[in-house]
């Protein structure tokens, strides 16, 4: 919490400043209301499959097979709306359980059989999009039925009215408050160094005014959309859950140190295929995202979407090895990354290029992340 | 013997180590003949691996102090490569060999003759051949290295350092792992060595075999020259009442607590490691009461380390025997069952097994109990940042709080934190296995003490440790291991240093 910042916590944001800056200098509408709201349904998508990739990195796992289950569970539930006339929740729960079923056996696969998981997601990966392809018959599957609205469709259209993005502002800000001065007391009972007082204030005026500047602007389009609050609950959770659950913790510990944990009494086995299930649900709901967004499923739906979630990832802090990373920085990689694509799409950058930069920057982020690494262990 | 104008081929003078305060070597002086088996003895951690360390350049010159002489002539080594160079070459007990490979391809590994840009597999297995026909093996050259058993790859790690045309030979315990005939074969090697000019320099606890084959033996004790003899003039007892004498000291806290009921008893207990046939211990009977500290001592290999990891659930395959704990019959195959069982292992490679270096104080102590601190799904951080604290106070840790990472900890306090780790599970038995290898005294004596104060609260303790003055000081039963069989049972006041040593010997 206290920790001294290191040009490395600086470095995700002087990044994302400069991509701001580049692209609002170099295109007109990077900064338009209507683009900013694309931009953070973007962002609830990356992040989101990015939030569950930290899951599985923490423990020192990997899963290349997220991008193609992503489009895969995404054209399932199409093709049973579509298709078979199914009320498109229904299909959506089926394409969840199919999700959760089947990257648990994935992790049961890894774990208990000591496959490494790169081989096991890889060979998911190709798998799943050859299902992909045969369940949507090389087709594009429309995620609704003529024009009406369903909840599948929903999930990246519908957008809250203005006053309720007041009120979530509102709520976010007095919530902030109240469990920054309860953690505060809590530290000071405890006897642990505490910020200055005016410190705290200064944070959380400068988050008030970040949350009601977005609602503002956000408000100048449409509203709040409705992904954006999904990503920010699916952010609470796993917020939650890493950091405040024993389950959360032993991801940590596994990853820092397996055989320590293994002695620790932790059961190693069943926690990491928890975190590939949790995975799996994440691929589900991202594929439906996903799928919304693009409006119908095509057979490029979630193509290489596993990198940008491990990129994301890795700008973010977290670990290759394991044992690192948090919610926040996820979040903030999500943002650069989602930044990167809505502005190369913006000034029609060529897809061989868009392929170039992308693969650019997973290299920098990983380089990045080893070259720190090194850099610690040298003066630890 | 050779004849009396015998070269010295190696000379040390006045050499010493230290390691950030702990002094390692003190003022060694070592001398060795050309052809000649030179012996060093001595108890774990005397010495003599830092020895080796240095005469092979894993300790660069500058690191050490004092000097090293070839034939005559000063030498600085700078790295490994440099000894390999003047003909020094390192059979340590790990092998270095590549599993995959044939047994000509690892010989000449990182010196593969060539023709026109391509190796030369000709020459490489004839010479290999070669070399196997001047030593009498009877190995086939292109057998792969892994269908070989674990003795027949010692002689070809042994083979692969002549190759280097090695003058020198430094075997580091080479008979550890070996049978009794792939002993024989190895050892009638070196002494064959002998014949060709080339010296041995042989570290081994088995002390029957050191009378065989060297010539000499050099004994350290705490990192000091106690004496060199003449394997001819000397025995066994001698040799052992070099390695251990010493003065017990008055660094270990009395204890007044009566034992009571019996919680662990171990009969019969049979054991085999993993991927091998022969029992890593036989036989092993033992009982723990409460209020007691049952000390397990033993040679570096003699199966201490893997009991504890077998009755905590982490090692080996239960061939025949019961343990049981309060009287009931218990079988544990996890660390996880242990823990509910009430058992704790405290583990002695605490980097390796113990402490999760990325993470702070407080995240390493509460790591093993979290299910203590739940409400619901989630962490009560409040509760469990108290109890965090009464450990963290009640062992003294030094760091200004919970929220120092561990990595930034001396040695000392890390340990102080895995123990920690243990007991805020609450065990009822707890396994320490070298629970103050390389921490300094002042630490030590902390641990002794917090050891009392666990037994006074009707907890029980299994100590292994290597310092026999530490073991004798501390337990109130001694059971010595020997090759995985129980060598000897002492009560704290019959045990004297001579006895245990020799128990320890007993199945070498």
């Amino acid at each position: 919490m206290n920790k001294k910042l290191t040009f490395r916590d600086f470095s995700i944001g002087i990044a994302l400043v400069l991509v701001w800056i580049f692209f609002s200098l170099v295109s007109d509408t990077f900064l338009s209301p209507r683009n900013l709201a694309m931009l953070s349904i973007e962002l609830a998508v990356t992040a989101t499959l990015a939030l569950g990739m930290l899951l599985v990195l923490l423990p020192g796992q990997i899963d290349l097979s997220v991008g193609s289950g992503v489009g895969l569970i995404g054209g399932l539930a199409s093709v049973l709306v579509f298709h078979h006339h199914w009320p498109s929740g229904l299909a959506m729960g089926t394409g969840l359980i199919l999700a959760l079923i089947i990257w648990s056996l994935m992790g049961m696969l890894i774990i208990r059989q000591g496959v490494p998981s790169f081989i096991i997601t890889l060979g998911g990966l190709l798998i799943f999009k050859g299902l992909f392809w045969l369940v949507i018959r090389n087709a594009t599957v429309p995620v609704t039925e003529g024009n009406t609205v369903n909840l599948y469709a929903a999930l990246t259209t519908y957008y809250f009215p203005a006053w309720t993005g007041y009120l979530f502002a509102f709520l976010i800000v007095a919530a902030s408050v109240i469990l920054k001065l309860r953690s505060r007391r809590q530290r000071i009972q405890h006897g642990f160094p505490v910020e200055d007082g005016e410190v705290v204030f200064l944070k959380l005026f400068v988050l008030a005014q970040a949350v009601l500047l977005f609602v503002v602007v956000m408000n100048r389009f449409r509203g709040i959309p409705l992904s954006v609050l999904i990503l920010g609950v699916l952010a609470l959770v796993i917020s939650a859950v890493t950091r405040h659950t024993p389950f959360g913790r032993y991801l940590y510990a596994i990853g820092g140190n397996e055989e320590a944990a293994v002695l620790s009494g932790i059961p190693v086995r069943k926690v990491v295929i928890g975190a590939f299930a949790i995975m799996g649900g994440i691929v589900a709901l991202t594929g439906f995202m996903q799928t919304a967004y693009a409006g119908a499923s095509t057979t490029t739906v979630g193509d290489l979407m596993e990198l940008d979630a491990i990129a994301a990832c890795v700008i973010g802090g977290t670990s290759l090895k394991g044992g690192r990373g948090t919610v926040m920085g996820v979040l903030f990689g999500s943002l650069i990354m989602a930044s990167l694509l809505n502005g190369m799409t913006l000034l029609a950058v060529s897809p061989e290029i868009k392929f170039v930069a992308r693969g650019s920057v997973l290299i920098v982020a990983v380089w990045m992340d080893v070259a720190f690494a090194r850099k610690a262990a040298v003066a630890a | 013997m050779n004849s009396k104008d015998s070269k010295i081929i190696l000379r040390i003078e006045k050499l010493t180590k230290r390691f950030s305060g702990v002094v390692a070597l003190k003022a060694v002086d070592f001398e060795s003949q050309e052809g000649e088996v030179h012996a060093i003895c001595g108890e774990n951690g005397a010495g003599k691996s830092t020895l080796i360390k240095i005469l092979s350049g894993y300790f660069p010159f500058g690191s050490y102090e004092g000097r090293m002489f070839l034939s005559g002539h000063p030498v600085e080594f700078s790295g490994p490569a440099d000894s390999e160079r003047a003909g020094i070459a390192v059979i340590y007990q790990e092998l270095t060999l590549v599993q995959e490979m044939t047994v000509a391809e690892n010989i000449f590994l990182g010196a593969e003759p060539h023709r026109w840009g391509l190796i030369d597999w000709n020459r490489v297995y004839s010479e290999t051949g070669h070399f196997l026909e001047l030593f009498g093996l009877d190995l086939d050259p292109a057998a792969r290295v892994a269908d070989l058993g674990i003795g027949k790859q010692q002689l070809v790690e042994i083979l692969k350092a002549l190759s280097k045309k090695s003058k020198i030979l430094l075997l580091d315990e080479p008979t550890a792992a070996l049978s009794e005939t792939e002993v024989d074969t190895l050892l009638n090697i070196i002494t064959g060595l002998k014949e060709k000019g080339i010296t041995c320099i042989y570290i081994s606890h088995k002390l029957d075999e050191v009378l065989r084959i060297a010539d000499r033996v050099t004994v350290l004790r705490d990192g000091e020259k106690v004496a060199t003899l003449k394997t001819g003039e000397t025995d066994k007892g001698e040799i052992i009442r070099h390695m251990v004498g010493r003065e017990i000291t008055q660094m270990y806290p009395l204890r007044r607590v009566s034992p009571g009921e019996t919680l662990l008893q171990v009969a019969n207990l049979t054991i085999a490691g993993e991927g091998r046939s022969a029992p890593v211990l036989e036989n092993i009977n033992l009982e723990l009461k409460t209020g007691e500290v049952l000390g397990i001592g033993g040679l570096m290999g003699s199966g201490r380390t893997e009991l504890l990891m077998h009755l905590f659930g982490t090692f080996g395959i239960r061939i025949s025997g019961e343990v049981r704990i309060r009287g009931d019959l218990v079988r544990i195959s996890s660390p996880l069952q242990a823990i509910r069982h009430g058992l704790m292992l405290v583990s002695e490679d605490r980097k390796r097994y113990g402490i999760v270096p990325a993470q702070n104080i407080g995240f390493n102590i509460s790591l093993a109990s979290l299910r203590q601190f739940t409400d619901g799904i989630l962490l009560n951080r409040n509760r469990e940042v108290s109890h965090n604290q009464r450990i963290f106070n009640w062992l003294g840790v030094k760091a200004p709080n919970l929220e120092t990472s561990v990595s930034k900890l001396s040695g000392g306090n890390q340990q102080k934190v895995v123990l920690g780790k243990g007991l805020m599970t609450e065990p009822q038995i707890i396994f320490m296995d070298e629970p103050t290898r390389g921490i300094d005294v002042g630490a030590k004596v902390e641990i002794y003490h917090q050891i009392n104060s666990l037994t006074s609260e009707g907890k029980a303790v299994v100590l292994v440790s290597s310092e026999l003055p530490e073991l004798m000081g501390m337990s109130d039963r001694l059971i010595i291991l020997s090759a995985g069989k129980i060598g000897g049972k002492f009560d704290a006041g019959e045990a004297t240093q001579e006895a245990v040593m020799r128990a320890a010997m007993a199945f070498h």
